[in-house]
């Protein structure tokens, strides 16, 4: 039979046990705002029991450990969905930031463009006059700022992203250096046996943020963490961080590299895959389509002028300064090449009178000489184009940010800190421990009688 | 099932998103356009490019009307006045024909015809804002000069030049007509003809003969001039088919890219209703857990 010793031990147990579980729910409600913190759960396991044959009897409760409750599999679906989430939020602000070049104002390219042309139509009407001869070159330099202004707002765009790599490249490497240390905390404390919730808590939370701005898989080992990129370059292996590099190319944009390797063109997701995506096939598009309309339209009206007559008879010089033949640059290069009005050649057969060849120059407008379109249809499209990209980019980042919301949602819903639950767990160990010592009282009460018979019998 | 004890987040998310609707409304109704940017809707934002430049060359025919109409209508009348010259210069005519007029009387109305002669060539020699209108394309000098070594008394110095603009997407006019044709023509000449009458009343021979040659040139020069009448009927046709097009764009530009008061109204009062709800849930989650019922 157990004595009444073992059962004050048993009954110590108790109150051990329960103090120890009160301290996780005050652990628990102290972090109840804090960021990432999963609720800890005390995990009480009955004591081994004695055997005294033909009997057994417990020996109490242990407390065996605290641990965190969390989902492995919701926190890497949480992972992905930042990584689309930071890519498409940086992709849709970038082409925010383009689109409105491209809005219809007084001085957009689709607006130089129209007032050109309409310059040209008014000229025909009296070719010989000076002041409308002057219009069309105001009207033909008012086309050469449009492009200019717009390419320059986009190579000025286009710079400010590349700067944004380095900085996220930055913020990378710090983030991995503080995962490999904190790979080390958690394995030096679990290596021994110890709950090491906090540090990973810390650890999982400088994940997701590495998720926002990079697309990262993590593998994980015996205590420890490995992070890869989506491609396979090292992040993290370990207590050891491996850092990301960034080079400027001759063009003056910067390329990420991993352990020697050029590595830009293979993030795909994340905030840095966002950037480079809008830094290096968003902006690039839209600067080839103004190139080439603005050189498809430069080359056309030449190429209309050098075929009549100015107002003096001589035959006809280029309007536009012609573009490189590669069509590069050729919008933010565009620029008038004649200042004296008179060099327009609106005649075709030499004398002043003739409008011939300005009508010609004027037919240009409804021809097809940009990649087989008017230089309006041409320029509908590109506004089209970039409107539509940045709708989609729009539209994945509220769809990506709503699943992420569902996703952190449901972790909530598994880690999160209840006040309710925390408060009726804080009773059920108060009247746990009441209880215990209650038995203790109960036990002692128990001693002292049979003490009293002792010195009764004695 | 356990369910998220700290929904703030997704409520404050929800109710920013609400917000984010609200202020996209109230822009639209602010600038009475749905579409403000072309990521609000990229076939309308391409349509729109379309239909501004559409606008503004219909606008711009429309004016390219008005300047030309004032040099039409000053040739039209100019050779109006033309015909009326040339019917007193036939009546002068048929007078001298006249058997009992003497041969003082016939270099007197000779006279009086070399002043409509004159006449006849400043008319010819019209110049509207510094362009000779009846000179074809050579409008930069006056392309009648008397010569008295040519047999009309007059040398035409234009060409045969005529220009045509452009004044609607299908839609092209000849504005000019050039003297060459007008007052030069071989069976037609005007100079010509009244230049034969005078020779043929200071001679006194051959007096009906010209009569009749200078009735044939003033029939020519009638038939001609109609030109600029109906030129100046299709400007006036071509401007109503216009302002119709103005409209039909600003209606299309309305339909592509104007607001849908009604809808939007509609949505904002529900995404303030929204957001208001959201707000108030917010307000009442906030203070109620069991430590607070543990006295």
């Amino acid at each position: 039979m157990s004595s009444l010793n073992a059962s004050l031990g048993t009954a110590l147990s108790g109150l051990i046990a329960e103090q120890g579980a009160l301290a996780t729910t005050t652990n628990n409600v102290a972090n109840v705002n804090t960021p990432g913190y999963s609720r800890e759960q005390p995990v009480l396991v009955a004591s081994d029991p004695v055997v005294l044959d033909p009997l057994t009897f417990g020996t109490g409760v242990t407390l065996q450990s605290v641990e965190s409750i969390r989902d492995p599999i919701l926190e890497s679906q949480i992972q992905q969905q930042t990584q689309a989430q930071g890519q498409y939020s940086t992709l849709s602000s970038a082409l925010q930031q383009t689109q409105v070049n491209f809005t219809t104002s007084t001085a957009d390219i689709g607006t130089s463009i129209s007032n050109f042309f309409d310059s040209i139509n008014q000229l025909s009407t009296n070719p010989s006059d000076l002041s409308l001869r002057q219009g069309v070159l105001t009207a033909a330099g008012n086309v050469a700022n449009s492009f200019n202004t717009t390419a320059n707002n986009l190579s000025q765009q286009q710079t400010s992203l590349d700067l944004s790599v380095v900085q996220q490249v930055g913020q990378i490497n710090q983030l991995t250096q503080q995962i490999a240390t904190l790979n080390g905390q958690v394995s030096s404390l679990q290596n021994v046996g110890e709950s090491a919730g906090t540090f990973i808590d810390q650890r999982q939370q400088a994940i997701d943020q590495l998720s926002s701005l990079v697309d990262v898989s993590v593998i994980p080992s015996d205590n420890t963490l490995t992070l890869i990129t989506g491609n396979g370059a090292p992040l993290v292996t370990g207590q050891q961080s491996f850092q990301l590099q960034t080079q400027a190319t001759p063009s003056g944009l910067h390329d990420v590299y991993s352990q020697g390797n050029n590595i830009t063109s293979q993030i795909t997701s994340g905030e840095l895959g966002g950037t480079i995506q809008a830094r290096d096939a968003e902006i690039p598009k839209t600067q080839n389509e103004l190139d080439t309309l603005a050189a498809g339209l430069a080359n056309a009206v030449n190429s209309v002028q050098v075929a009549g007559f100015d107002l003096k008879g001589n035959p006809g010089t280029d309007l536009f300064t012609p573009p490189a033949g590669s069509g590069l640059g050729a919008a933010a290069n565009l620029s008038v090449a004649i200042t004296d009005p008179s060099l327009i050649a609106a005649s075709s057969d030499g004398t002043p009178g003739s409008n011939g060849n300005a009508e010609a120059m004027y037919a240009l407008n409804s021809q097809p000489i940009i990649a087989g379109q008017s230089p309006t249809d041409y320029y509908s499209g590109v506004v089209f184009n970039i409107g539509n990209d940045a709708s989609n980019a729009a539209a994945e980042q509220s769809a990506s940010t709503l699943t992420l919301q569902q996703l952190n949602d449901q972790r909530a819903s598994i880690s999160g800190v209840s006040l309710d639950e925390e408060a009726a767990n804080m009773v059920r160990y108060q009247d746990a421990y009441s209880a215990s010592a209650q038995v203790i009282t109960t036990i002692n009460d128990m001693m002292y009688a049979t003490i009293q018979m002792s010195t009764l019998t004695g | 099932m356990r369910v998220n004890p700290n929904p703030y987040p997704d409520l404050l998310a929800a109710a920013s998103q609400t917000q984010l609707q609200i202020n996209m409304d109230e822009q639209e109704i602010a600038s009475g356009r749905s579409v403000n940017l072309p990521s609000d809707n990229p076939a309308a934002a391409g349509q729109l490019v379309q239909n501004a430049d559409q606008t503004s060359q219909t606008d711009q025919f429309q004016r390219s009307i008005g300047s030309i109409q004032g040099e039409i209508q000053n040739a039209d009348s100019a050779l109006n006045s033309v015909t009326t010259a040339l019917q007193q210069a036939i009546s002068l005519g048929v007078e001298g024909a006249n058997g009992t007029v003497n041969s003082a009387d016939r270099a007197a109305i000779a006279t009086q015809i070399q002043g409509i002669q004159g006449q006849l060539l400043s008319l010819a020699n019209l110049s509207y804002q510094g362009n000779y209108v009846f000179a074809g394309t050579a409008n930069q000098t006056a392309p009648y000069v008397l010569d008295s070594s040519s047999p009309s008394g007059v040398t035409y110095q234009g060409n045969s030049g005529v220009n045509r603009v452009t004044l609607g997407s299908q839609f092209s006019l000849q504005t000019n007509l050039p003297g060459s044709q007008l007052f030069s023509a071989s069976g037609g000449d005007v100079f010509q003809s009244i230049q034969d009458l005078i020779t043929s009343l200071q001679s006194g021979t051959g007096i009906s003969t010209a009569v009749t040659e200078l009735g044939a040139a003033n029939n020519y020069i009638s038939s001609q001039s109609v030109f600029y009448g109906n030129a100046l009927n299709q400007l006036t046709a071509q401007q109503t088919y216009l302002s119709s097009e103005t409209t039909q764009l600003a209606q299309q530009q309305n339909t592509v890219g104007g607001t849908d008061l009604t809808a939007v109204i509609s949505n904002l009062t529900t995404a303030q209703t929204s957001l208001q709800a959201t707000l108030e849930a917010i307000g009442q989650t906030a203070h109620t857990n069991l430590f607070e019922y543990l006295k």
